[in-house]
This record gives structure tokens, sequence and C-alpha cells, in this order.
């Protein structure tokens, strides 16, 4: 029999890059198959061109043997193949059968049958134990549920494949535990699954097989159950990779930076940070875990004075710095890596050397009111060649540069400042893993030198990883804080979901 | 239908980046300024006048004699103050728009101070190398609080400065109603003050001309902004909150603040098209002094990308075409607004070539698609033969 799907030599160019290159890729029924590669592998590219979202330049695409042409996401829905992307296309005030039903209107009369589509969506949620309620609003539903809800929406369009686009990216532990049941549950019922990542031990969990793609090419095709990570890290990064870090062990100094009892609004005046404590001390990095979104980046915003406090204080080596400006903060030596390297740590449109004096631009000046071309230009060659930034000069345009690059230089002109305090906002999202290694290795030899680090991070593993102590955060509280060699990934995550356990060690009280 | 997939790069096709370099930046100025001139000459037609011909008689009133170089400098003169101050203003993300009032009232105190020196006046007759330091400050201050005011709505409240600005631009205009019917009206017929006095009025530079010392006042001018942006840290500073806000925050740097000063700094300077207006050209304040110069300056600094040396270029170019049409209408009978037509053509096609930069048109495809015979294309004929059956 035919395989489900094949995509055969896909060639897909972008002015000066070629995306894919004479790409092989074949589904059969009733697999999980595992899409693994770095950012800009191509892996999103050839799902896109198979969902119709890009237009291929050359190769051609065989469904059950036959080959088809599809040209718009319509087109593929219609050859039953459906994908969801990082970003849930839901609209949030409405309930889960109407999104659902939504642009479907027209081959359902003029009439909407909401109780039938209703009743076909229970059958269908519990078939795949989805478990989902279609009366209910989306607004009302975690992260988790409502990309259960995205699949119910192709389930519910008859499709028979599923491409999910690093699916586990906004996930807690436990989430992503269910969401592999669901995955395995649809693939015994005989659907296909595409499952784009770059994390490997996903990989070897929920995939049959894995095609590895690297800079454009199909690397090769594995069964999961003959290979390993390590082979896996191999192939789609091209050398061996550690997967440790080495760190040593370091006695924390005196607490640093305290924050006390602190609240924060996000834009829209919704409280974000409410009632939190936390002690950075010299010398440690502080991981602080969390669901994206429960007011990481507010807290982060208000250490730096980004965002104004409404309440509470913040403490500096024993100054009350709750007031003071960000130029002040910077001045007395704190640093911080925000995560978005585009907008906010960097000046696109201007040049490496300029982005290297953001924030300190006094000190690369003459006459108090003059810019020191030539100290401007020292810096930020030293800086490039310090922390192995690989550019072709430092005139270009900081937008121009990679993610990692770009990261590089952020990192290179705060860490260059030898700071007293560290705030580091998901330092390697979005980067190959050797330059997450780098980052990495830095970040502990800033620790190492004594610096107060803050590690606010959605990869579990990156928190683990590198810190010292792990505090959890939950909607603006932390719920707990413990040494990190005694961190039980269970329990991590149910404090992360809001669940607090009784647990006996190193429990920091944050009552109410 | 059979519909094979053909391998030709689309017809209109995405840069991976912009295309930054000077060989295209100025050869799309270039061909927008011919595309414009041709277009314009075609409304010359009716005219019963050789395109050609009126362009070069045009060129030959504003550029090829003194007098007519001397009037297309007073004209430019203005433009570029206006257009200093756009590009003060936009560089740091202020986006004013209310020139026609800066100019007003940078008018009205230029004015002001040089009746003072009347006898009898506020202070009586001053030296020259006292008068015109204090005119040029006071103007300069004026004018940058009235925009710094603007920029303190924007920076503590939020206040829109596009919609503050434009309004603004109407009170300025019934506050000059007011001064030349009012205050400062002089005796006669006409609304308007008294003549100023001969020693208040700006050095003629070149002997023969009209030119005066005000285009030197703004080529220096244009060199200090263009120094300022450059190589100072408060230029810096600007430019940063201009681009990106958010990352001039993360730097420590008073974004507000910084567009309060870029405001004043940007009214200062165009408040001094005001008064090389009074000083230089009409001797006397009245009503409508503007002209419209407040938002002919801002397309010139739209025509010099924003570049205060470019300024000066595209402030000459524009008055030479100004200056030209006016001569036009009176010696040959064209109307002047075809000229007009021309330059805003030219601005629009600029504007409009910024797409180049962006996209990239592949001639090879739309060769193709001309020449090729489309299969189908012979089908609608059918159905409708066949509908006639």
């Amino acid at each position: 029999m035919a395989p489900f799907l094949e995509m055969r030599n896909i060639v897909k160019r972008f002015p000066g890059v070629v995306a894919n290159d004479h790409v092989n890729l074949t589904i059969e029924t009733g697999e999980v198959h595992a899409l693994l590669g770095e950012n800009g592998a191509g892996k999103s590219t050839l799902m896109q061109i198979l969902y119709g979202l890009y237009k291929r330049d050359a190769g051609e695409i065989l469904l059950q043997g036959q080959p088809i042409e599809i040209r718009e996401p319509r087109d593929a829905i219609a050859a039953g193949i459906g994908m969801i992307h990082q970003d849930f296309m839901l609209i949030k005030p409405f309930t889960v059968a109407e999104n659902i039903i939504v642009g479907l209107e027209d081959e359902a009369g003029p009439l909407l049958d909401l109780r039938a589509a209703a009743h076909r969506l229970t059958e269908l949620s519990k078939r795949h134990g989805l478990d989902v309620d279609p009366s209910i609003r989306i607004e009302n539903l975690s992260v988790g549920v409502q990309q259960r809800v995205e699949i119910l929406k192709l389930l519910y369009r008859n499709a028979r494949l599923l491409i999910l686009d690093e699916p586990t990216a906004v996930l807690i532990p436990q989430e992503v535990e269910s969401l592999f049941e669901v995955i395995r549950s649809l693939r015994d019922k005989g659907h296909s699954i595409v499952f784009i990542t770059h994390k490997l031990q996903e990989v070897i969990t929920v995939a049959d097989r894995v095609t590895i793609l690297r800079d454009g090419k199909a690397i090769a095709t594995l069964k999961t159950a003959e290979t390993n990570p390590t082979e896996l890290a191999r192939m789609m990064v091209g050398r061996e990779v550690l997967f440790s870090v080495s760190k040593t062990a370091r006695k924390p100094g005196r607490p640093f930076l305290k924050v006390e009892n602190l609240h924060v609004t996000d834009n829209a005046g919704h409280p974000k940070v409410q009632g939190l404590n936390l002690e950075i001390c010299e010398g440690e990095i502080l991981g602080l875990a969390g669901v994206d979104g429960n007011g990481q980046s507010e807290l982060a915003e208000a250490l730096m004075n980004l965002r104004t406090a409404s309440g509470g204080r913040v403490l500096l080596n024993g100054q009350d710095i709750t007031r003071a400006t960000t130029a002040t903060r910077r001045f007395a030596n704190m640093a911080y890596i925000p995560s978005d390297r585009r907008q906010v740590g960097s000046v696109g449109p201007l040049s490496i050397a300029y982005n290297s004096i953001l924030g300190e631009v006094a000190k690369y000046s003459r006459a108090h009111f003059l810019l020191d071309e030539h100290r401007i230009r020292a810096h930020a060659e030293d800086l490039v060649k310090r922390y192995d930034i690989r550019v072709a000069g430092i005139r270009l345009e900081a937008s121009k540069l990679s993610g990692g690059n770009l990261q590089k230089l952020v990192l290179a002109r705060e860490l260059s400042r030898k700071p007293d305090v560290l705030i580091v906002e998901q330092p390697t999202r979005g980067l190959d893993v050797g330059a997450t290694e780098y980052i990495h290795a830095q970040l502990i030899h800033e620790r190492d030198r004594g610096a107060a680090i803050l590690l606010i991070s959605a990869e579990l593993e990156e928190i683990l990883m590198l810190s010292d102590r792990i505090a959890v955060i939950y909607r603006g509280k932390i719920m707990n804080v413990m040494v990190a060699g005694s961190v039980d990934i269970t329990e991590l995550g149910l404090m992360m979901a809001g669940i607090r356990t009784d647990h006996p060690r190193n429990v920091v009280d944050n009552a109410e | 239908m059979l519909w094979t997939m053909q391998n030709r790069p689309p017809l209109i096709e995405k840069r991976l980046e912009p295309n930054d370099s000077p060989l295209v930046i100025g050869g799309i100025t270039v061909a927008s300024i011919a595309l414009a001139m041709f277009l314009g000459g075609l409304l010359l037609l009716p005219f019963k006048v050789n395109p050609v011909l009126a362009y070069l008689s045009m060129f030959q009133q504003s550029f090829g004699n003194l007098k007519g170089i001397g009037f297309t400098l007073v004209e430019a003169t203005p433009l570029i103050f206006i257009a200093l101050g756009t590009i003060i203003a936009w560089k740091t993300g202020f986006f004013y728009l209310g020139f026609e009032g800066t100019i007003l009232i940078g008018a009205s105190v230029a004015a002001w101070v040089a009746l003072w020196t009347n006898p009898g006046g506020l202070t009586g007759p001053l030296p020259p190398v006292l008068f015109f330091p204090l005119v040029f400050l006071i103007t300069f201050v004026i004018g940058g609080l009235w925009v710094a005011f603007v920029g303190f709505l924007k920076a503590r409240f939020g206040g829109n400065e596009v919609i503050v600005s434009l309004m603004l631009n109407y009170v300025a205009v019934f506050l000059v109603n007011y001064l030349v019917s009012g205050p400062l009206r002089a005796p006669g017929d006409l609304p308007q003050t008294a003549r100023i006095p001969d020693a208040t009025i700006l050095p003629f530079i070149i002997p023969g001309t009209r030119a005066h010392v005000g285009i030197l006042v703004a080529i220096a001018a244009a060199i200090m902004v263009w120094l300022l942006l450059r190589k100072t840290i408060l230029g810096y500073e600007l430019i940063v909150s201009g681009l990106s806000p958010r990352s001039a925050r993360y730097g420590g740097i008073n974004v507000g603040n910084r567009q309060i000063m870029a405001a004043f700094l940007a009214g200062g300077v165009s408040a001094l098209a005001g008064l090389v207006a009074v000083l230089g050209v009409q001797f006397r304040l009245m009503d409508g002094i503007s002209q419209g110069t407040g938002f002919v300056g801002i397309v010139v600094a739209l025509l010099g990308k924003l570049n205060p040396l470019g300024a000066i270029v595209a402030a000459i170019l524009y008055a030479g075409l100004s200056v030209g049409a006016d001569a036009m209408q009176r010696q040959m009978g064209i109307p002047s607004s075809v000229i007009t037509i021309v330059q805003f053509m030219i601005v629009l096609f600029i504007l409009a070539g910024d797409f180049l930069r962006y996209y990239r048109i592949n001639l090879y495809t739309l060769a193709r698609q001309r020449t090729k015979p489309q299969p189908d294309q012979s089908a609608p004929g059918e159905t409708r033969s066949n509908d006639g059956n």
C-alpha cells in the first residue's frame, strides 16, 4: 500500500537561501513522525508548503500515491491535512463549538446548527479522549485545553494528517504528558501526525520515526526505537554536543537584591505581579520557573523600572531603589537581558557599534557631549572578539544579525560592564545548540564572578541545569523556592500549575 | 483543467532585505523626476508649447541668471528651516505637522522685536551686531516653547502631536489675525504692521539680487543639525528614541524628555522660517505670510530623505521649480499649477519608488507572460458564441 503522504525532492528557495534542498519525506498511515532540526533548518517551511502557505519551487507531493496540488490551506484541508500553529487561532469570547464551526458556515446553509455541531464535537472529543466541553468559552480554558480545541477543530474537518508546530513550547510538564497521550490515541485510530520540534527527548518519547533536517537538507529518517538522543543531537547540529554545563558548587553570598511585596500591572491595568517576595544572593543563579504570562516579564521590567511598580519595594544592597529611574539602576550596576532582543535589547537600524553603547553612551564621549567614535569602535571590536560574535564588521546593522549573534551582542554589552545584578529573560529562546551552550557558559562565569543573577526562562531544562535555587511563579506570586538539587519535576510542574504541595524541604513561606 | 507548475519566479517578489545601495536610491530619485517631468510635459501640450523648451526656459529663469538664482535662494531659505525642524522632530519619533503655525509665531515675534527698535520703541535703535543675534535668539526660543508645549502634552499625557499641532495652526493663524488688526496694526487700510526699520532688514548677500543672509544661516543650521544628529550624545539619544522607544527606555534614556527637547529644537529652527519671511522678504507682518510653506517644508524634508544636507539640495530644487513656474506663467501664460503638479508628482514617485527597495520585479517573467498565449484565453469567446447558438 502506498504511504499516506509523500513529499519528493521538495525545493524552496528564498532570495539568497535554499530553505528546502531536495527534501524527501514519507509519512505512513497511523504513525507519529517527528521533524527535528534547529531553527532555520527548514522544518516549518517544509510543512508550510504542505499546508499551502508557501509555493514550492520544485518537487512533488503524493497523497496515497496520487500527485496532488496544494495551492492554499483550503486545498490542504480538503485533502485531509491540518496544521496547528504555535499561536492558536481561536476567538477568545466565543465558545469551543462556535470557534470550531467558524469558517464552515457556507457548507451548512444559511442557519447555524450549533446543537448538531456540539453533539458531533462531544462525540469526537469522547472518542479521542480529548475531554473538551463544546459549550465553554475559550477565555476560560488553559493553554493545554485550547490546544486540544485546535486538535478537535482539525478532527471536525476530517483531517487525517495533523501537523503540530512545536506544540510543547507553551505547556507545563503535565500538559505535555497528556498531549502525548492524545497523540498516541490518534495514531492508534489511524491518524498520522507530524510533530515539529527541536527537543530530542520528545522525539524519543512520542514519535515512531524521525526525519532530521539540517541547513535545508533531510539528513536522515530513523526509527526512534533504533536511535538515541546523542545520535540525534549529532545529526541535528552536525557535531558532538555536550549535554550538561560544568558548574562548580559555590556558596552563595549575602542577599543582594530584595523584592518585597511587589505589585505590578500590565498595560491594560490588570494586576500581573501580586505581592511577590524574592531574594537573590551574590554569586547565585536564581531560576524563575513558570508558565509564560504569570508575571515574569512584568517582574523583570519592574526590576529595571521599565514598568512602574504599583506597590512594594525593591532593595539593592540594602538601599531602596523602588523609585530609581532605569538610568540610575544601570548606573548602580544592574544589567538586563530582555526576552525581546530585536525590539528592546537592540536598535535594529543602528550599527553594531552604536548598539554596543546603548545604555552607557556617556562613557564613550568627549567633552561631555560629543560621541567618541574612536572609543566606540574599539569597544565594539573588543566585544565582537571577546564574545565570539560572528559578523562581517561592526558597521553592519543590528537587524541583519542572526538571532544567535544578536543575542551574543546584547549579552556582551551587558556583561562587559561586570554587573552586580543581572536579570536575564529567555536568554536562549530560538537559538541553536552552539549559541545556547555559549550563553549558558557565560552565565555560569558571571555567577562565579559573584553576580546576583535572576534567570527567567520558559525552558524548564535550562532552569534546572543552570540554577542554584529555583523559584516557581504562579499568577504573580512565588509558590515556593527550592534548592536546585532537591527538585522533583512532577512537583515543580504541579506548582507551575498553581497546585501547592506540602513539601517539607526548603519551603519558603509565602503565605498571602 | 490541467495546471502544470511552471518554475519561474513570481512577477513581484519580496526582497530578503531592503536594497539600500546609493545607486538604487539615486536611481529612483532621478527616474522619479524624469517621469514626473514627462507626465507634466503632457499637460503642457494643450498650450501648444514644446515641453522641452518650456522646461529649459523654466530652469533658465530659476538657475540661469543671477537674479533668478537670488529668487530661488530666497524661496529655498524658509523651506530649509522647516525641513530641519521636520528632521529633528520626526527622527525623534515626534510627528509634528504644525509648521504653518511656527512660521506665523516666528514671523510675529521677529516683527515685534524689529518694531522695538523704532525710535520710542521698547529698546530704541540697536546696532546690527546686537539686533540680529537678539532677534534670532528670541524667535528661536519662543518658537521652541510653542512646539515644546505640544511635546510636553505628548510626553506627559500621551496627547497626539499630529492632531494637537494641526489644531495649533489655527490658533497661530488667528493670533496673527488679532495682532495685525489690533495691537500691532499700522494706520492705514490694510490689516498689517508698520514696515520694519531699514536697519532690521536682513543684509543682501549677492549684489543685484534679493538673496539675503538668511540662506547662509539656513545652511549653517543644516550643518549644525547634521552634527547634532551624527556626532553628539544628545543626537544619539534622539535617534534611538525615534527608532525604538522601547530600546531607548531599556538603555536608560528618558524618551519623553528627549521628545520635548527635540520639539523645542524643531520649533526654534522652524520659527526662523517666519523670521526670514518678515526680515528678508515682506518687511512687515501680515495675514497669510506662511503661504503653505510649513507643509511644503515637510515634503522637502522627505525628498531629502530626512538628511539635513539632502534637505538643502531638495529645498533649492523645489524652490527653483516654483520660481521657474511663476516666471513661466508671467511670460508664456502657462498656469504655474502645471509645475505644482510636477512638484508633487516627483514627491509621490520618490515615495512610491521605495517599493523597489523592498520588492524585486522580475522583468523576465513579465516578458514571458506577455508573449506566451494563455491556453484558456479562447475559452470565454467560445462560450459566448455557444450562447449565441
